[in-house]
C-alpha cells in the first residue's frame, strides 16, 4: 500500500525524520573504539612504559650534557639522527597514500589510508623530537628559527639544516591538517551515534558536520587541493632531508642520486610499516572486511617496486665510487662492505634488496604471516640503511689520523627504543578515539556499489 | 512557508529529485549525504568552489613571504657565505617552495571552515543521524501551495519516506 501524502497527515507534522537504523559499516568500524581489548592494552602499557623509560633516560642526558650518549670524534650524527631520519621516513606512505593515490583515482586506498595518515602524523611528530635530542641544549632550539633578535643575526638561509627546518614543520602542519580533514566526517558519526560525556567531545571536535551538498563541495574541494600541494611536498621533504647529507663533501654523501634514492626509501620502509601495523590491527578488531588480501596485495608491490629502486640506488652508488676513480670515496664503500660496519650494511642489502624479491610470488603477497615478518625485516633494513649512510661515512672520513670507531651507547638505544614506543602510544590511543577506517570513503563506495545492483 | 524532508536509499534519486526541484524553482534546499558524491554536488550548485581561490592567495602569499624574507635578511646582515651573493636566489627556491605549501594548505583549510560553515554549533533542525548512516536527505522550503507538488516530485524519484514540517 502507498504511504499517505505528507500533506494530508498532521502527525507528519512534527515529527523529525529518525528511526533507528544505522549502516552496518558505522556499526562495524566504529567497534573498534568500543568494548575492552586485551592486547590493546597490553601494547598501551609496554608502550608507555617504554615512554617512561625513554623520558627518564632523557631527563638524565639533558641535565648531564650529550657526553652520556656515547658522542665523541668523529662521530657527532648518531642513533639520533638516523631514527629521525627513519622516523621521516615512515611520515611518507600516509601521505603517498592519502594524497596520491588520491590523484590517481585509486579507490583501493580508501580502507587504508586513515591509518596510513594517522601513522604520518604519529611518526613525523617522533621525527621532529630528534633534532631536539639532539642538539642536546633543548631550550635553544628555537635558534633555527628566523626571528627578530637583540644581536641582528639572522638563521643561514643557504644551510640544507635550515631547508630541513621547513621542510619538516611544513609536512607536519600540512600531514596534520590532512588528516583532520579527512576525520571531520567520521567525527560526525562517532558523533551522532555516543553518549554522555564522549557525545559531547565528538560535537566539538565534528566542528557542526552534517554532510550538506555545502559542506561536501568545500570538503572535497579542499582535499583535492590539499593533495595537489601534498604530493610534491612529500617528494620534497625527504629530497630536503637528503640534502643534509649531499650538500656536504663527506665521501658517500656527496651524491646526485640521494634524492630519488631517499625518497624511494621513504615509501618503501613508509609502506612496511603500515603492514606491520594494519595486520595485527585487522586481526584484533575483526577488519578482515575492509581491509582485505587485496589492500596488502597492493601495497605488496609498492614495497617490491621500490625495493627494487633501492637496489638500484645501492647499486649506483657503487658504480659511481669505482666510477668516479676517487679513492676517497672508492674507501668508503670498500669498508661499509668489508670494514668494521659491514654487519649493517649486509643487513640493509639483505633485508631491503633480497627479501622482498619473494614478491614475485603471488601466493606471499596474500600470505599475511609472511608479510608481517618482511616487513619487520624491512623496518630493520631501513635502519641500518640510514645507520650505514651515517655512520660508517662519519667515521671514515678523509684522514685515517682522524678516523674512530662509533658504537651506539645504552642511553641512545634507550631512546631509540622510546622513540617506538612513543610512535605506538599515539596509536594505540587513536585507535579507541576515533574511526581507524576511513568510513565516509567506505561508504562512498559501498553506495556505489549498491547502486549499480 | 512549509518544508519538505525528504528520504532517499540511492545518490542517482537523490541527484534526480534535486535536478527536478532546481528545475521547478525550488532553489532552496539543502541535501545531505553520508559520503561524497560528485553527480550530487553537479546536481545542486555546479559553480565551482571558492576554496580554491584561497588556495591560490595562500600560495602566492607563501612563494612571496617566502622570498621576501629570504632577501630581506639576508640583505639585512650580509655575510659571504661559500663565495654565494648575499641574496642568492638558487638556495631560496627551497624555502620560497615550503612556505608556497604551507600557507597554501593553511589557507585552503581556512576556506574550508569558511565556506563549509565548520565551528561547533547546533545542527539543522532536520538533520537526523540517519544521514551519516547510509541514507540521503533533501530538505526544501517551499510556499504552502506548492506542497503538494513538491511531494509528488520526492515521492516520484523514489523517496522512501517524506515529512511536512511547518
Amino acid at each position: 500500500m502507498a504511504p499517505p501524502p505528507a500533506s494530508a497527515v498532521p502527525d507528519a507534522m512534527n515529527s523529525p525524520v529518525s528511526r533507528p537504523r544505522d549502516s552496518q559499516t558505522n556499526i562495524d568500524i566504529m567497534a573498534v573504539t568500543k568494548g575492552f581489548h586485551w592486547p590493546w592494552l597490553i601494547a598501551l602499557l609496554i608502550a608507555v612504559s617504554g615512554v617512561i623509560a625513554a623520558a627518564s633516560v632523557l631527563a638524565w642526558q639533558t641535565y648531564e650534557g650529550l657526553g652520556v650518549a656515547g658522542y665523541q670524534a668523529p662521530v657527532f650524527w648518531g642513533v639520533y639522527i638516523i631514527t629521525f631520519v627513519f622516523w621521516i621516513g615512515i611520515g611518507h606512505a600516509g601521505t603517498l597514500i592519502s594524497a596520491i593515490l588520491y590523484l590517481f583515482r585509486a579507490k583501493w586506498r580508501n580502507a587504508i589510508n586513515r591509518g596510513a595518515e594517522a601513522m604520518t602524523v604519529f611518526a613525523v611528530l617522533t621525527a621532529a623530537l630528534f633534532p631536539l635530542i639532539h642538539i642536546g641544549r633543548l631550550w635553544k632550539f628555537y635558534f633555527l628559527l628566523p626571528y627578530p633578535n637583540q644581536r641582528y643575526l639572522w638563521v643561514n638561509f643557504k644551510s640544507p639544516l635550515l631547508w630541513d627546518v621547513f621542510a619538516v614543520n611544513t609536512y607536519l602542519t600540512i600531514s596534520v591538517l590532512f588528516f583532520l580533514v579527512g576525520l571531520v566526517p567520521d567525527i560526525a558519526v562517532a558523533r551522532d551515534r555516543a553518549v554522555g560525556w564522549k557525545k559531547a567531545v565528538y560535537t566539538i571536535l565534528a566542528l557542526g558536520w552534517q554532510g550538506t551538498g555545502k559542506q561536501w563541495k568545500a570538503h572535497n574541494r579542499t582535499v583535492l587541493h590539499l593533495s595537489g600541494i601534498a604530493t610534491p611536498l612529500v617528494l620534497s621533504v625527504h629530497s630536503i632531508v637528503s640534502w643534509d647529507f649531499a650538500m656536504s663533501i663527506v665521501p658517500g654523501w656527496h651524491a646526485t642520486i640521494f634524492a630519488p634514492y631517499f625518497v624511494a626509501g621513504a615509501i618503501f620502509g613508509g609502506f612496511a610499516m603500515v603492514i606491520v601495523v594494519m595486520i595485527p590491527v585487522r586481526r584484533i578488531f575483526r577488519l578482515e572486511k575492509y581491509i582485505t588480501d587485496y589492500h596488502f596485495e597492493n601495497m605488496s608491490r609498492f614495497i617490491l617496486f621500490t625495493s627494487l629502486i633501492c637496489g638500484y640506488a645501492y647499486g649506483a652508488e657503487y658504480f659511481i665510487a669505482w666510477y668516479s676513480g676517487v679513492e676517497f670515496e672508492q674507501t668508503s664503500f670498500w669498508l661499509r662492505a668489508f670494514g668494521p660496519y659491514w654487519f649493517s650494511t649486509w643487513c640493509m642489502i639483505v633485508f631491503n634488496v633480497f627479501m622482498p624479491q619473494l614478491l614475485w610470488i603471488k601466493s606471499l603477497r596474500t600470505n599475511l604471516p609472511f608479510l608481517f615478518v618482511l616487513c619487520f625485516f624491512i623496518n630493520l633494513g631501513m635502519w641500518f640503511e640510514r645507520y650505514v649512510i651515517i655512520i660508517t661515512s662519519l667515521s671514515r672520513e678523509y684522514i685515517p689520523a682522524a678516523w674512530g670507531l662509533y658504537i651506539p651507547s645504552a642511553v641512545e638505544l634507550t631512546v631509540l627504543t622510546g622513540s617506538f614506543c612513543w610512535f605506538s602510544m599515539f596509536f594505540l590511543l587513536f585507535l579507541k578515539m576515533f574511526p581507524i577506517i576511513a568510513i565516509s570513503e567506505v561508504k562512498e563506495l559501498e553506495i556505489h556499489a549498491k547502486e549499480a545492483h | 512557508m512549509a518544508t519538505l524532508v525528504s528520504v532517499y536509499e540511492l545518490v542517482s534519486d537523490t541527484s534526480n529529485v534535486v535536478r527536478s526541484l532546481k528545475a521547478r524553482g525550488f532553489d532552496d534546499l539543502t541535501t545531505y549525504s553520508p559520503a561524497p558524491f560528485p553527480e550530487l554536488e553537479e546536481a545542486e550548485d555546479p559553480t565551482p568552489s571558492k576554496v580554491r581561490v584561497l588556495t591560490l592567495i595562500g600560495g602566492l602569499v607563501g612563494v612571496v613571504t617566502g622570498f621576501g624574507i629570504q632577501i630581506w635578511m639576508s640583505m639585512d646582515w650580509p655575510i659571504k657565505i661559500a663565495g654565494k651573493n648575499f641574496a642568492a636566489i638558487p638556495p631560496m627556491w627551497i624555502i620560497g617552495f615550503e612556505l608556497t605549501i604551507l600557507f597554501g594548505g593553511i589557507l585552503t583549510v581556512i576556506g574550508l571552515i569558511a565556506f563549509g560553515g565548520l565551528y561547533p554549533r547546533k545542527l539543522d533542525e532536520h538533520y537526523s543521524p540517519r544521514f551519516s548512516g547510509d541514507e540521503f536527505g533533501v530538505v526544501v522550503n517551499c510556499s504552502d501551495r506548492d506542497v503538494a507538488e513538491v511531494e509528488a516530485l520526492m515521492r516520484g524519484n523514489n523517496a522512501k519516506e517524506v515529512k511536512l514540517h511547518g
